[in-house]
């Protein structure tokens, strides 16, 4: 009995000194990759551009509170996240921070005291950021955002998430090079490549995680890159697979998405409405028509020629068209709440109304986005050239749980939609779950 | 719920009773389509008086009120509805103990007809309230509660909708443009109740 004791002990001091170090030493901090003139500096607008780009906005800003205060809750797995003030405020902010230090936190997710920062900051991305870039971006907050003294709360996860060193054992595992490498030798593409595999960390949402939740590769040459993920029960659609809108979608109408959130096919809901009203409508002609060419570039498919009307989506319009009163609930409640906008041919309206034949979250493996559209509504973003705020109304006040994962199934498949039905419990958990938002 | 349960938010008991009375003179159960005791019109006006509707809350209440201005120009009494309810009911009920020896409940449905027609043909006067104005007035909340969204009381069920084939708030008919047929779908309600 002694000698049991005896070996779990030793076994657990063991253990003990194998994290020590990783608990206890000092991360490196990852230094400049490119050599930059000692004198190099950004004009204003040049930086401002950039951190649009990078889209820090949304997250380190709290509705009521100041830009970049921080403050904004941000859902995980593991618990909330609490976005932190960046603006310098030397006491609250990053007012303190030396340019290694800014560097640090972009490269390393490396906090000036050494703490780690969960992935929830995109440093996974945000870590092939040019050297001039993080220059500018650093420039842009020392000296161009006002110190806003304004404490935010502390990140308090639970048990084992709350062991930040933790996350320096993730890092090993998880994070590529630091450092972009054209590869494309094409400035355009390059340039596309650029914005979204670094400043516009479009993988943190678009690629899936594997392992640990480390996103499935960092750049195009991983097959993973970009092929769509998951958010909060959210469909992230894929960028690049044969049914995504970079392959069905012309470099115009793709461009307008990005530009506007709208286009011919779509509106933009969910999380990426904040991001075209807060980055991508901001974006020059010319950055927009990069990532466009990049995107389609990197596409696993094809142009495809327009879909034919098959016999199955023949029958859908038909039976709607009908107005049978034997017609089954599903297509009923169509009639009833939908198709005032999207009409019979689930085609909706260019520019205005969204098209559901077809529509990724409507098809999605995952039916908590089409489930929460229709319970709350959506609204478009308001952008300088599409300022009107194109909104759809709630519907979870007038349909029961029942009728919605009626009409949920019906959506997903009719026309040439095919996905699997909608259960009415799974709308009672995400209508339980917006209430309690 | 039925309708005898209903408790009224505005009405007392009396006037409750007038008000059954009445609206069934003026849509009769007898006959084609629901009456408006079926259409539940009685439950629909006392919930408008007791509401904004009641209180005249967005209309213009000051004077002057000329009963001999043009229509364009509007209400003209210096009543709020719900205050043109009551005395109109209750004038109307005291003309009815003097001429015909009981109120308006206790008559027969002949008399009730003929009394309500003299009402609209200006032929009765009641004191303090223009007498046309109180006709008016009950017989434009019969139309809107026999008719209006059965989230506001009446219209119970659709089922004056139903009886007129009306499709309810459905937003499209794109598709039965030019169709020459009549559209068979029965309505749906602003709630989203189908019939």
């Amino acid at each position: 009995m002694k000698t049991l004791l005896v070996a779990v002990l030793a076994l657990v001091v063991l253990g003990l000194i194998a994290i020590a170090p990783i608990v206890l030493v000092p991360v490196a901090k990852t230094s400049a990759q490119q050599l930059v003139a000692s004198d190099f500096t950004q004009d204003g607008g040049k930086s401002e551009y950039l951190v649009r780009l990078a889209d820090c906005a949304p997250c380190h800003t709290a509705e009521g509170r100041k830009p970049f205060a921080g403050g904004l809750a941000i859902p995980s797995p593991f618990g909330t996240i609490w976005s932190t003030n960046i603006t310098p405020d030397r006491e609250t902010g990053i007012g303190s921070y030396t340019l290694d230090d800014f560097r640090a936190v972009l490269y390393d997710g490396l906090r000036k005291d050494g703490a780690h920062l969960y992935p929830a900051m995109p440093y996974e991305n945000y870590r092939k950021i040019s050297e001039n870039d993080v220059r500018a971006l650093y420039h842009y907050f020392m000296n161009k955002v006002e110190p806003v003294s304004s404490p935010v709360r502390q990140t308090q996860l639970s048990f084992p998430f709350n062991q930040r060193w933790g996350i320096r054992a993730w890092n090993w595992f998880a994070l590529n090079e630091a450092r972009f490498k054209p590869r494309y030798n094409d400035l355009v593409l390059d340039r596309g490549a650029y914005i979204v595999e670094t400043l516009g960390h479009c993988g943190a949402c678009h690629s899936p995680r594997k392992f640990f939740l480390a996103q499935d590769g960092t750049d195009a040459t991983a097959q993973g890159f970009l092929t769509g993920g998951e958010i909060d029960g959210w469909p992230v659609p894929s960028l690049r697979g044969p049914a995504s809108a970079a392959t069905k979608w012309s470099a115009e109408e793709l461009r307008a998405f990005l530009a506007t959130g709208r286009n011919n096919h779509s509106g933009v809901t969910g999380e990426m409405t904040p991001v075209v009203q807060d980055s991508l409508q901001y974006l020059t002609g010319k950055d927009l028509d990069a990532i466009v060419a990049y995107l389609r570039h990197i596409s696993y498919a094809a142009e495809q020629p327009p879909a034919r009307i098959d016999d199955r989506s023949k029958r859908t319009i038909a039976l709607l068209n009908s107005a049978d009163p034997s017609m089954d609930l599903g297509p009923r409640l169509y009639l009833d709440n939908c198709n005032g906008c999207h009409f019979t041919n689930g085609k909706g309206a260019r520019g205005v109304f969204p098209e559901l034949d077809g529509n990724p979250i409507v098809v999605a493996r995952q039916s908590g986005g089409l489930i929460d559209v229709i319970l709350k509504g959506a609204r478009m973003p308001s952008t300088e050239s599409r300022p009107m705020r194109l909104a759809m109304p709630a519907f979870g006040q007038r349909l029961s749980d029942k009728e919605i994962a009626d009409l949920a199934t019906f959506l997903r498949q009719s026309w040439s939609n095919n996905a699997g039905p909608v259960d009415k419990t799974a709308v009672a958990v995400r209508r339980q779950k917006l209430a309690s938002h | 719920m039925p309708l005898e349960q209903y408790q009224p938010q505005f009405f007392t008991a009396d006037e409750w009773a007038f008000i059954l009375a009445a609206t069934a003179r003026l849509i009769p159960s007898k006959g084609d389509g629901p009456g408006a005791i079926e259409a539940r019109v009685p439950v629909f006006i006392d919930l408008q008086l007791a509401d904004d509707f009641g209180k005249g809350a967005d209309w213009y209440m000051q004077g002057p009120h000329d009963p001999n201005a043009p229509p364009q120009l509007g209400y003209q009494s210096p009543l709020r509805p719900a205050e043109a309810y009551r005395a109109g009911i209750a004038k109307l009920n005291d003309w009815c103990r003097a001429k015909h020896g009981g109120p308006f409940v206790e008559l027969s449905p002949e008399e009730q007809n003929d009394i309500l027609t003299a009402l609209e043909k200006h032929e009765i006067a009641l004191a303090s309230t223009p007498a046309a104005n109180f006709f008016d007035l009950l017989l434009q909340s019969n139309k809107e509660g026999y008719f209006a969204d059965p989230m506001y009381g009446g219209n119970y069920k659709m089922a004056a909708w139903v009886h007129i084939d009306f499709p309810g708030a459905r937003a499209s008919f794109r598709e039965w443009v030019g169709v020459d047929k009549p559209y068979p779908l029965g309505p749906v309600s602003i709630t989203g109740e189908r019939a």
